[in-house]
Parts: C-alpha cells; sequence; structure tokens
C-alpha cells in the first residue's frame, strides 16, 4: 500500500506542476506615432529598420497593400515590439493584401490578439523573429504567435514562438506553406496547419505545448486542405495543461499529444522523434469523433470542445486518408496518459500502462471498403515504423468494441 | 462514453481529476496604457498622400464648420447607419462635372472616378456633458484611377480647420448618455481600410440603392434622395419595382420586422468584414442582410479563430439564448480582443444589444 501511495503522488507531483512564466525586462520607449506613419508611407521594394530598443504601441501596425517590402530589426530580444495593454486593434503586425514581405530579426510581444496576423498576401517570409505574451502563460493570452492565413507561398523559419493560447504557429487557409527550423513552445498547439494546401513542416523543435504539431481540416471554411509533409521534427514533452479559452478548436486536444491528424488527406509523417508525449505519439481522427466529443460536452463541462455541425457543410470530408507514417522514432518514458480528458482516461482503462505510440479513432467512411473487400485507397492509413512500436484503432463509433492493437489495418502502402 | 472496468484504476483518476483542478488564473492586471495626445496641425510630410487642409477641396462655402455644400457637392443619409460611439454623420458626395453614378442592384452604387464621399462625424450639443457640440474628424473616399483611397482629417478646437492626419488621433469626449469618458479615436488611414475593404480593395460600404431609398431635405423641401439624384441627371432612373425597397432602419421599428431590423443592423454593422468578400471571410461568417443561410450566418456555428472572443461560449448564435451565443457576447465587450467590431468602437451600443437581444431570443 505505501508503495501504491508513494506511486500516486509522485504522479501528482509531476502531472500537476505550475504553468511556466516568462517575464523579460522591459524599459519602453515611445515612437507609435512615426511607426505608423513609416508603415503607411513606406513604398514599394523599401525596408522599413528597427533600432535596438523596447518599443511600446497602443494600436496594430498595419502594412497594406504593399509590394517587395521587408521590415527589419537589429535581431530578437534586441528589437523588441510590445503591444502590452494594446488600446485598438486584435492584432499586432498585421499584412493584409500585400506581396513579398519579409519580416525578421526582431520580437513581437503582448498583443491584444495575435501577435502578428498575415492575411490575403502572395509571398510572405516570417524569419528570425519571437512572439510571446509575457508573465505565466495563460488562457487570457492572445490565440496566435505567427498567423499567416489566406495566403500563399508561406515561409516561417528560424522563429521562436510561446504562450498562444492556440497556436505558436498557425497556417490557416493557405497554399505552398514552408514552415521549418523554428523552435515552438508553451503554447496549446506548437504548430498547426487548418485547411492548407501543399506544406511541408520540418526541421522543426517542438516541446512542452498541449500537442506538437497538428494538421487539421475544419468544416464551412474558405477552402480545404491536403498535401502535408511532416519530417524531421523534434516533438517532446508536449504535456501542458491544455489552456485554450473555451470554444476552440484546440481545446479539445489531450495534454501530451506529440502529433495530432484530424480529417485530412494526403498526409505523409517521417523522420521525426516523437518522444515523452505522455498521452500519444500520433493520433490519427475524424471529425466525426470531435462532432461526438461535442455533443457529449453538453452534459459535461470539463470539456472544451465547440464544433460545427460539419453536415451543412456538403463538401467537406470529415474522414482522414491517405496517410502514411513511416521511419519515425517513438519513445514514451511515461507510463500514464494525461488525465484531465477523456482521451487519457479512456487509454489507461484500455491499454493500462502500455500505451500505443499511434492511435487511429477507426470510424470509417461507408466507402472505406471496396466492393472486392479492400480497403478505399483514399481511406488509406498506413505505417511502417519499428516493429516495436505499438499500434491501435480505436472503434470510436462502436463503444471501442472493435478496439485493437497492432491492427493488420495499418500494414500497407500508399503513394504521396 | 467510457465505462470503468477496474476500480483502481478509477480511484486513480479521482484522485487526479481532483488534484489537478485548474487554477484559472484571474491575472489580468495589466491597465490600457496613457495614450499620448497628439497635437493638432499641419503635417507637411503628408503633403504626398493628400491635401493636408480640409478647406483646401473646396466643399465648403462660408464658415467650415457650418458645412454649407457648394454646387457639386451633394448631401446625403443612409436608412442604417454605422454604429460609432453614437457620433452623428453629416455626409456629402462630390461628383466630377458632368458625370454620373451607375446603378448597382444589391451592392453599392458604382461612382465616376473623381468622386469624394464626405463623412463629418460631430457631436450635438446636447449629446455632451459639457454641451459644447463639435466636429471632431471628416473623413473622406476618394475614387482614384485604380481604387479608392481613405483619408482622415481631424478638426481643431476652434472648428476652423480639419487637419490631414494618418497616424491616428485620441481625444477624451464625456457624453451626456454614458458615465465614463470615452477615448473617442480617429483611425488610422489604414485602419479605414479595415472596414472598408471589398476582394483586397478599399470600398465605400453605405451608399447601396436601397440604403439610399430615404426622403433628405434639398433646398428646404422633401424629396426621395434616389428621385433627386436622378432629376439632377447625377444618377439613372431607379426602377420603380426597386423603389419599393427600402432598407430597414434598425432604430425604427415602423420600418421593418424584429428580423429585418436585426439582419439589417447585423448588415451594417458587421457585414463589411463578414462576408464572402469581406476582411473577415477566413472566419466563414457571412452577416449580409440577404444571406439565407443560417450556418453561415452563425447558427449553431463553432468559431474558427476566435481566440478569447469565443468567451468560453461554444457558438456564434445560439437561437433562443443571447447569453450563449459569442456574437451577442462580442457586441457587448469592449476589449479589443474580444469586442466586435474590433475597431472604431470605445462604448458598446446599448440599443444595438437590446435588438440582437430581442431577435436572438425570438429564434427559434
Amino acid at each position: 500500500m505505501r508503495i501504491l501511495i508513494t506511486f500516486l503522488a509522485t504522479l501528482l507531483f509531476y502531472s500537476c506542476s505550475k504553468m511556466p512564466e516568462y517575464n523579460p525586462e522591459r524599459n519602453f520607449e515611445n515612437i507609435e506615432k512615426q511607426m505608423i506613419a513609416e508603415f503607411i508611407m513606406v513604398e514599394d521594394s523599401q525596408v522599413i529598420n528597427l533600432d535596438e530598443g523596447h518599443y511600446l504601441f497602443s494600436k496594430s501596425l498595419i502594412l497594406e497593400g504593399k509590394n517587395n517590402v521587408t521590415i527589419r530589426g537589429k535581431g530578437i530580444d534586441k528589437t523588441i515590439i510590445s503591444f502590452r495593454g494594446q488600446a485598438e486593434g486584435a492584432e499586432g503586425i498585421r499584412i493584409a493584401n500585400c506581396g513579398n514581405i519579409t519580416l525578421e530579426n526582431f520580437t513581437v510581444e503582448d498583443a491584444a490578439g495575435d501577435n502578428i496576423k498575415v492575411t490575403d498576401t502572395d509571398g510572405i517570409t516570417l524569419r528570425n523573429i519571437k512572439t510571446a505574451w509575457t508573465g505565466t502563460v495563460k488562457q487570457e493570452n492572445g490565440a496566435y504567435g505567427l498567423y499567416p492565413v489566406l495566403s500563399k507561398r508561406v515561409l516561417v523559419e528560424n522563429c521562436e514562438v510561446l504562450g498562444a493560447s492556440d497556436a505558436g504557429i498557425y497556417v490557416g487557409q493557405s497554399e505552398d506553406v514552408i514552415i521549418r527550423n523554428n523552435k515552438v513552445y508553451w503554447n496549446v498547439a506548437g504548430i498547426e496547419s487548418e485547411n492548407s494546401e501543399n506544406v511541408e513542416v520540418y526541421g522543426n523543435e517542438a516541446y512542452e505545448n498541449t500537442g506538437g504539431i497538428l494538421v487539421f481540416d475544419l468544416p464551412g471554411l474558405t477552402r480545404y486542405g491536403q498535401n502535408i509533409k511532416v519530417h524531421d521534427n523534434m516533438i517532446y514533452e508536449n504535456n501542458l495543461e491544455n489552456f485554450a479559452p473555451k470554444g476552440n478548436i484546440v481545446g479539445m486536444v489531450p495534454p501530451g499529444t506529440g502529433m495530432l491528424i484530424l480529417a485530412t488527406r494526403n498526409v505523409e509523417i517521417y523522420n521525426n522523434t516523437i518522444k515523452d508525449n505522455r498521452t500519444v505519439g500520433a493520433g490519427i481522427i475524424s471529425y466525426l469523433l470531435v462532432d461526438a466529443m461535442g455533443h457529449q460536452s453538453q452534459t459535461n463541462d470539463s470539456s472544451q470542445i465547440a464544433q460545427s455541425d460539419y453536415r451543412k457543410d456538403v463538401n467537406y470530408d470529415p474522414y482522414p486518408g491517405n496517410i502514411y507514417l513511416h521511419d519515425n522514432v517513438f519513445e514514451n518514458k511515461y507510463t500514464l496518459p494525461t488525465l484531465d480528458n477523456d482521451f487519457g482516461k479512456l487509454f489507461v482503462l484500455k491499454f493500462k500502462t502500455k500505451l500505443p505510440a499511434i492511435i487511429w479513432d477507426g470510424i470509417k467512411h461507408e466507402n472505406f471498403y471496396l466492393d472486392d473487400g479492400s480497403i478505399n485507397p483514399e481511406f488509406k492509413i498506413c505505417v511502417q515504423e519499428n516493429e516495436s512500436i505499438r499500434t491501435a484503432t480505436l472503434d470510436a463509433e462502436n463503444d471501442f468494441e472493435g478496439l485493437e492493437v497492432n491492427p493488420e489495418i495499418f500494414h500497407c502502402n500508399v503513394s504521396i | 462514453m467510457f465505462r470503468s472496468d477496474k476500480s483502481l484504476l478509477l480511484l486513480i483518476i479521482l484522485i487526479f481529476t481532483f488534484s489537478c483542478q485548474k487554477k484559472r488564473s484571474e491575472e489580468n492586471t495589466i491597465l490600457p496604457q496613457e495614450v499620448p495626445i497628439a497635437t493638432i496641425g499641419e503635417n507637411p510630410i503628408y503633403a504626398k498622400i493628400g491635401l493636408t487642409k480640409l478647406s483646401e477641396y473646396g466643399f465648403f462655402e462660408g464658415n467650415l464648420a457650418e458645412l454649407n455644400p457648394t454646387e457639386n457637392v451633394i448631401p446625403y443619409e443612409l436608412n442604417s447607419p454605422l454604429f460609432s460611439d453614437y457620433a452623428k454623420k453629416q455626409r456629402f458626395i462630390q461628383l466630377p462635372v458632368d458625370s454620373k453614378i451607375e446603378l448597382v442592384y444589391d451592392e453599392v452604387v458604382q461612382f465616376p472616378v473623381g468622386t469624394i464621399l464626405i463623412k463629418n462625424f460631430y457631436y450635438d450639443d446636447d449629446q455632451l456633458k459639457a454641451g459644447n457640440g463639435r466636429i471632431i474628424e471628416t473623413r473622406l473616399l476618394i475614387r482614384e484611377e485604380k481604387e479608392w483611397k481613405a483619408l482622415p482629417y481631424i478638426w481643431n478646437e476652434e472648428q476652423t480647420e480639419a487637419y490631414l492626419e494618418i497616424a491616428g488621433f485620441t481625444t477624451a469626449i464625456a457624453l451626456n448618455n454614458l458615465e465614463n469618458m470615452i477615448q473617442y479615436s480617429v483611425p488610422t488611414m489604414l485602419e479605414c481600410k479595415s472596414c472598408h475593404e471589398k476582394n483586397g480593395k478599399i470600398e465605400p460600404i453605405g451608399p447601396t440603392l436601397i440604403q439610399l431609398n430615404r426622403d433628405n431635405l434639398y433646398d428646404g423641401k422633401e424629396m426621395n434622395q434616389l428621385a433627386f439624384l436622378h432629376s439632377k441627371d447625377w444618377m439613372g432612373k431607379v426602377p420603380d419595382s426597386l423603389i419599393v425597397n427600402k432598407f430597414p432602419d434598425y432604430d425604427d421599428p415602423e420600418s421593418g420586422t424584429l428580423d429585418e431590423r436585426a439582419r439589417a443592423y447585423l448588415d451594417v454593422n458587421c457585414a463589411h468584414c463578414h462576408r464572402p468578400e469581406g476582411p473577415a471571410k477566413n472566419s466563414g461568417l457571412n452577416l449580409r442582410y440577404n444571406n439565407e443561410d443560417l450556418f453561415s450566418l452563425g447558427v449553431h456555428k463553432a468559431p474558427v479563430a476566435a481566440g478569447k472572443g469565443s468567451g468560453g461560449l461554444s457558438y456564434d448564435i445560439v437561437p433562443g439564448k443571447p447569453e450563449e451565443s459569442i456574437l451577442f457576447y462580442r457586441m457587448g465587450s469592449i476589449d479589443p480582443a474580444i469586442m466586435m467590431p474590433e475597431i472604431g468602437k470605445k462604448t458598446t451600443h446599448q440599443e444595438g444589444i437590446d435588438l440582437i437581444k430581442e431577435w436572438i431570443v425570438s429564434l427559434e
């Protein structure tokens, strides 16, 4: 009995750790008016140089309708653009309707909403930028650190993002995207690709988030996503409490998630090291599961899920498919998942201490099997990992009756 | 959904559940910073953007603050105006000589190159605690060859001139109907486009045919605005069938049903962004007056990137339940991270909130 109690006490100690804090010293100067004017008056192909220093702004800095403009600081932690106590506007820096814009070498902090939002822009490079919310990591922080949306030719590299109450680096409804060599931590989602096409995510370090890297396709938006490659990333210790405000889809991500793929087609995940994420290394789920959890949450307020009635978007396909995981390293030093969520509770009941690294919800489209009994290539989920890697399908639509460990169904080939 | 099969595991889970109760931090202690008060005056650097003084345009004759329009400057009103912190607006169109407004149905009418839309924001004597009614700002939309340009002019204390200011301006206003002062904010030149945008270009929002379809005073006589513009040969003749359609005045219960007025309110105050061609199209929300699809109107639609703007709520609109509707929640906020509209609002619009509340309650 004493051993059991010690065991429990140890677990509690590790699982209930405090939220991290980020408290840099700041001495602000005010250059708001000049800078707003400079952003407006900058001409195509010019560079806006930002000096070293800490600058406080009460409203958004907006770059609108410009081409080939560069905004360049003196380096991360040297040029600080802070929106602490922002009185107007939801974003810190907003880039809209532009072409070939580069932002590099500065830090952006404490915007009321998103630190840097880029929308309707063809050609955007975010390089060597740090974005953060200061103080204790908390729900009141802004949603996204770096947020390119409705854009084309997006490059996010060598950035460092922390504290986002949704996703650190989030690319939404965009195409031709590269997210590489970034460091993301203390966010709900480290990196998220949502409804985007031709996305490559590699060389990133995603750690101590709630979920490391997410690939989502959601209903009711301007476009759908596909063709995603996630490779050569370090995804570890993503065990942070989920601090997303309720009503946001990432609120459903269980702490301890390495990767989560939701309802997306043509996803290849390879050469990643996915380590010590307590609940699941890589989860593959359909929107039907999100939908079911949403209904359940109406009677169980601890859940943070919201979902749209995806059936109203007739063009939306809620099933994942053509997914290929191979040559990843999966390790998990933890024996129990996080237990403040339904997934963790379920896993401990079903798998005890032998947690699978890769889990599919097992919810199948009505045409999952072709007439000849083979699997419709559109819906294939193929796993080619080291034999020691445990996998599972949950059969979530049938109350987990068909739950299976190391299922045969993952032994297949796809081309992406 | 999940059944327990081992009591020990259940025990562990229970312990975890109770011991790891979230302590949602309440720390939101940062106060809005003091906004530096800019001085009002001519800034010669802005000359490359536009005329630096309002008087230079020659829109008005005599005392500038009386806004007496010159020959080709035509006053107009809208049936349902955008809420702007209870400011009143006096609007004019300056048309180039010998040019004409083209009729466009369901959208803003088409103005010829060279048109200037003039919108003066002011408070009456009886709106202000100090009783010193004044014009705060004049915003111009200028139709250039390629697209529209938006220019904000700020009036001086003496009310003798307004100066171009592209970087924004804040001034404290004490309104009779509000307990606290508000920090009225003139937008920066680019913030204009945060609302005035369609398919990535600056566009006027207000003057659609049904918005213009109302009476106004011309030379002391009441006359329908569309008929007046036609009589002056400034616009083609609007078919009689269309004249029947008037955009409801959300403030006037006589002008439409509850549903019509609420939808008019949402159209004017939200749909400039929340429409398929607008800057908030990524939200998937379409609040245009003519949108008949309940889902994209927000009914049982989950937010996409609302962040803490969701207020812990699950759907934009929950029929019958305004207090569970994100749309209603965000209307009632003046926190920049939560409030809608995102800019141009320093106080909530109680009458609008009441209208939308009543409307959501009425939905099934």
